[in-house]
């Protein structure tokens, strides 16, 4: 039976962005458990930053192995900022790493994010997704830098609602 | 005058004469060394869980002590500190208290035995420790880039001064039990060579900063431990003379040669020249690396101290470490892997029997069984580790002399018919080939340094003649002969048959075998799609790749290389990855068309990939006379692929267990 591309690049498809609406609702479900947990006294924002930094400690290690400084420091920065982009866009964003004016400094630019759109139908402030997604990131950093012998800082430098239009951060060495 | 141990004359030995230099002595320090030879502290996770020697352990030792005939035997390195944080490996002897200085003697006094020089390595595994407990100790925190290691803890000043008073006490406990020389394990990512990196030694006090700083430890230990071992005990050290850690910014080599010479400033009485961690990029080790890649290592070593230098690392055979040693660029043949596969080596080079070397073929599963916490084993060594058990380590003479028809001289065959037939029987080899070998004949023309499998055979072959085998080669095995010749006992050796593709167009001119390619019998379109993804599909796909085909790699199991262990699999990936072949795991070959192929996925996703030529490795058991053999009421034994397709090891362990029990 001769292959139908197009239908099997749809299923593809389908099952891609089924898997990661799974995987973004999962992580508002699992919010709303440990807000529960956490008590009345919590603020729901520090539950969600606090996973954030878990995910972000954790996601730090699995880049640690392909870390390499052979290829300069421009070259280093920019391969960080691709993994970073990378790892937004497996959770669903269209990201791209953009090198900066100064040296060592990347952009990570993201132009559509579902986050938003999974936090608002969970009640969730939509302010807080971007201050996981930064707070996530500067949590991988933290195990890089000290690998590294170097600092490493990312900041949120501009976010969207629901995703639209752009999410900048900027990632920098610091002296 | 140097202090003799034991007295070695091999004027009269065939091995002295071929390598004069390697059966020549050296002083270390007041010591008198007969020869070159060092067996190198090697861990075998054959202790007990708590630390203590075990039957398994000493007869280990024991045998490789043989083999050094009058040589540096060096026992495993042992932890020091009650904690834990030192140990490296489950099995890992301990020497923390002196309650194991008891079964310590007992190595000592079996290296002994054999007239060979016992070494005690003093090893805190540092970065690489903690194997027991929740957390390592370091010079710093500096978090690891593998996850199978444990989080670091920076050391204070005060924990610096403990362990380098349990590097003191551990070596008082190893001289107690009557070792010989001492030596301090500072290599691959253990403590001391965390100390002495800038990659992990980030600390501002004074055992951090510049190399001197980052030596200070190592320095004191030395002082130390050749304060407690006084004169007659050489001391020695292991240092990596290259980190090959720039990606993470290590030390340069120049650092690294900075240690050397700080070392000797120390009282060092040698130095084990040593290179890489087991965090680097680079293979050191692998079969992939020729030969002999290092050893300009220790001539550059050589030219920074005075002290004697040792090294193992890709020196497998006597002639180059003989001709190194001959032109002053190195002092000893330090041996690890060689000594696993056949522990009697230098032995056997000494007497003349160099054909009987069981050669190690640098595949490194003896490193990947101790990071998974099993005993070491040898992919080509059925008996190591099992040197305490009499059954495997001498089998015994056969109750009962047997006709044995062994079908195929592969190298589950060959090992089946050399033990057996050293056991007393009467053994017959049969093959329809005219060589021996088996599928290895085709396997070794792979690249990145398969060749070095077919000394298996070699050494096979030559264990088999002794024994006294009869061989039938160019002789097909049929249901007529068997009937004819009514063995006692059939062995069927006979490898794998090679796989039928189930989907439409499996009868397809474009299928080609997999062993008619690897001998260029078969010709081979520039597009490529190998089937089967396991070592002999990922040797095909290499040699193909290597002509420049286009190659793809599709395969039923989860990832490629299932049947390649960790140690080496990783090596096998970079260079598929280097050489453009693509692989498609976890599925099936639905359709053979015009164009190539239809490729479906475990979970139903089907994509048409292009080729010329389909290269068949997937292998299943060969089940042809086994019913033959069982009409007749033949005793049947079935070993190797014909068995179960599997690797090289599984061949040979196959073929020792039912040569030594037939």
């Amino acid at each position: 039976m001769p292959v139908d591309a197009e239908k099997e690049i749809t299923k593809l498809y389908r099952a891609l962005h089924s898997a990661q609406d799974e995987i973004g609702k999962t992580f508002y479900r699992w919010r709303q458990v440990a807000v529960e947990f956490a008590g009345a006294d919590a603020n729901p924002q520090d539950v969600a930053l606090r996973a954030a930094e878990v995910f972000g400690k954790d996601i730090g290690k699995s880049i640690l192995p392909r870390m390499n400084w052979l290829k300069g420091e421009e070259g280093f920065m920019m391969i960080l900022g691709k993994a970073l982009a990378g790892l937004w866009n497996t959770d669903g964003g269209r990201a791209t790493a953009e090198k900066g004016e100064n040296p060592g400094e990347v952009f990570i630019k993201c132009s559509r994010d579902p986050w938003p759109s999974w936090a608002k139908q969970f009640g969730v402030p939509m302010e807080e997704v971007a201050l996981c997604r930064e707070r996530m990131y500067q949590a991988v950093l933290e195990d890089v830098s000290v690998f590294m012998n170097i600092s490493l800082k990312i900041e949120l430098q501009k976010a969207i609602p629901r995703g639209q239009g752009e999410t900048i951060l900027r990632l920098y060495k610091a002296e | 005058m140097a202090k003799t141990l034991f007295e070695w004359d091999y004027s009269e030995y065939p091995g002295a004469k071929s390598y004069p230099h390697l059966f020549k002595p050296i002083e270390l320090g007041n010591l008198y060394v007969p020869n070159r030879i060092k067996y190198a502290a090697t861990e075998e996770n054959l202790n007990g869980l708590d630390g203590l020697i075990t039957d398994s352990g000493v007869e280990y030792m024991r045998q490789r002590a043989r083999g050094v005939v009058g040589g540096l035997c060096f026992m495993q390195g042992v932890f020091m500190d009650e904690a834990g944080k030192g140990q490296g490996y489950v099995g890992q002897a301990a020497a923390w208290d002196d309650k194991f200085i008891p079964g310590l003697a007992r190595i000592a006094d079996a290296i002994h035995g054999e007239k060979a020089i016992a070494g005690f390595q003093l090893m805190d595994c540092g970065r690489v420790g903690a194997v027991e407990v929740e957390a390592g100790h370091g010079p710093s925190t500096v978090p690891q880039r593998l996850r199978i290691f444990k989080p670091m803890v920076e050391m204070t000043s005060a924990e610096i001064k403990e362990m380098i008073q349990q590097h003191v006490d551990a070596a008082r406990r190893g001289i107690e039990a009557g070792f010989d020389a001492m030596e301090i394990s500072g290599i691959v990512g253990y403590l001391i060579s965390n100390f002495i990196s800038s990659y992990t030694n980030r600390r501002t006090d004074e055992y951090g900063g510049d190399i001197r700083g980052r030596m200070k430890a190592v320095v004191e230990i030395i002082q130390a431990v050749k304060a407690v071992c006084g004169p007659d005990i050489p001391v020695g050290i292991r240092l990596c003379s290259e980190e090959l850690l720039d990606d993470v910014r290590g030390n340069t080599l120049e650092e690294s040669m900075e240690t050397y010479k700080m070392a000797e400033e120390a009282g060092a009485d040698y130095i084990s020249c040593t290179l890489g961690w087991q965090e680097s990029i680079y293979p050191v080790i692998s079969r992939d690396i020729p030969m002999g890649n290092w050893v300009h290592l220790a001539k550059r070593a050589k030219e920074h101290v005075k002290i004697p230098i040792q090294m193992a690392y890709r020196m497998f055979k006597p002639d180059l470490p003989n001709e190194k040693i001959g032109a002053n660029e190195l002092d000893f043949w330090e041996i690890c892997r060689s000594m696993i596969a056949d522990p009697l080596m230098p032995k056997k080079v000494l007497e003349g029997r160099e054909e009987e070397v069981r050669h190690c073929v640098a595949c490194n599963l003896c490193l990947a069984r101790l990071f998974r916490d099993a005993p070491m084993t040898c992919y080509i060594n059925p008996v190591c580790a099992h040197e305490a058990n009499p059954e495997f380590a001498d089998p015994a003479a056969a109750e009962e002399e047997k006709e044995i028809m062994i079908v195929g001289a592969g190298p589950a065959g060959l090992e089946c018919a050399a033990i057996a037939a050293r056991r007393g029987h009467e053994v017959h080899v049969y093959d329809k080939r005219d060589v021996i070998g088996g599928t290895l004949n085709e396997a070794k023309n792979a690249p990145y340094g398969d060749d070095e499998l077919w000394t298996c055979i070699e050494y096979q072959q030559v264990m088999c003649e002794k024994a006294g085998v009869t061989f039938h080669l160019g002789t097909e095995v049929t249901a007529e002969l068997i009937e004819e010749k009514m063995p006692d006992s059939v062995v069927l050796a006979t490898g794998p048959v090679y796989s039928k593709i189930e989907g439409s167009g499996g009868d397809s001119a474009k299928l080609v075998n997999l062993l008619d390619v690897m001998t260029g019998k078969a010709e081979v379109g520039e597009k490529v799609i190998v089937w089967g993804n396991r070592k002999p599909g990922i040797g095909c796909a290499l040699h193909l790749a290597k002509q420049g085909k286009k190659v793809t790699l599709v395969g039923k199991d989860k990832t490629a290389g299932f049947d390649v262990n960790p140690s080496f699999k990783w090596r096998y990936m970079i260079y598929m990855r280097q050489n453009g072949i693509v692989i498609y795991n976890d599925v099936d070959i639905e359709e053979i068309n015009d164009e190539g192929i239809v490729v479906k996925s475990f979970d139903g996703y089907r994509w048409p990939v292009n080729c010329d030529t389909i290269v068949v490795s997937q292998r299943e058991p060969n089940e042809s006379l086994k019913k033959v053999v069982q009409s007749e009421g033949i005793e049947l034994f079935v070993i190797g692929d014909a068995l179960i397709p599997r690797n090289l090891s599984s061949a040979v362990h196959d073929g020792y267990r039912i040569g030594m029990r037939i």
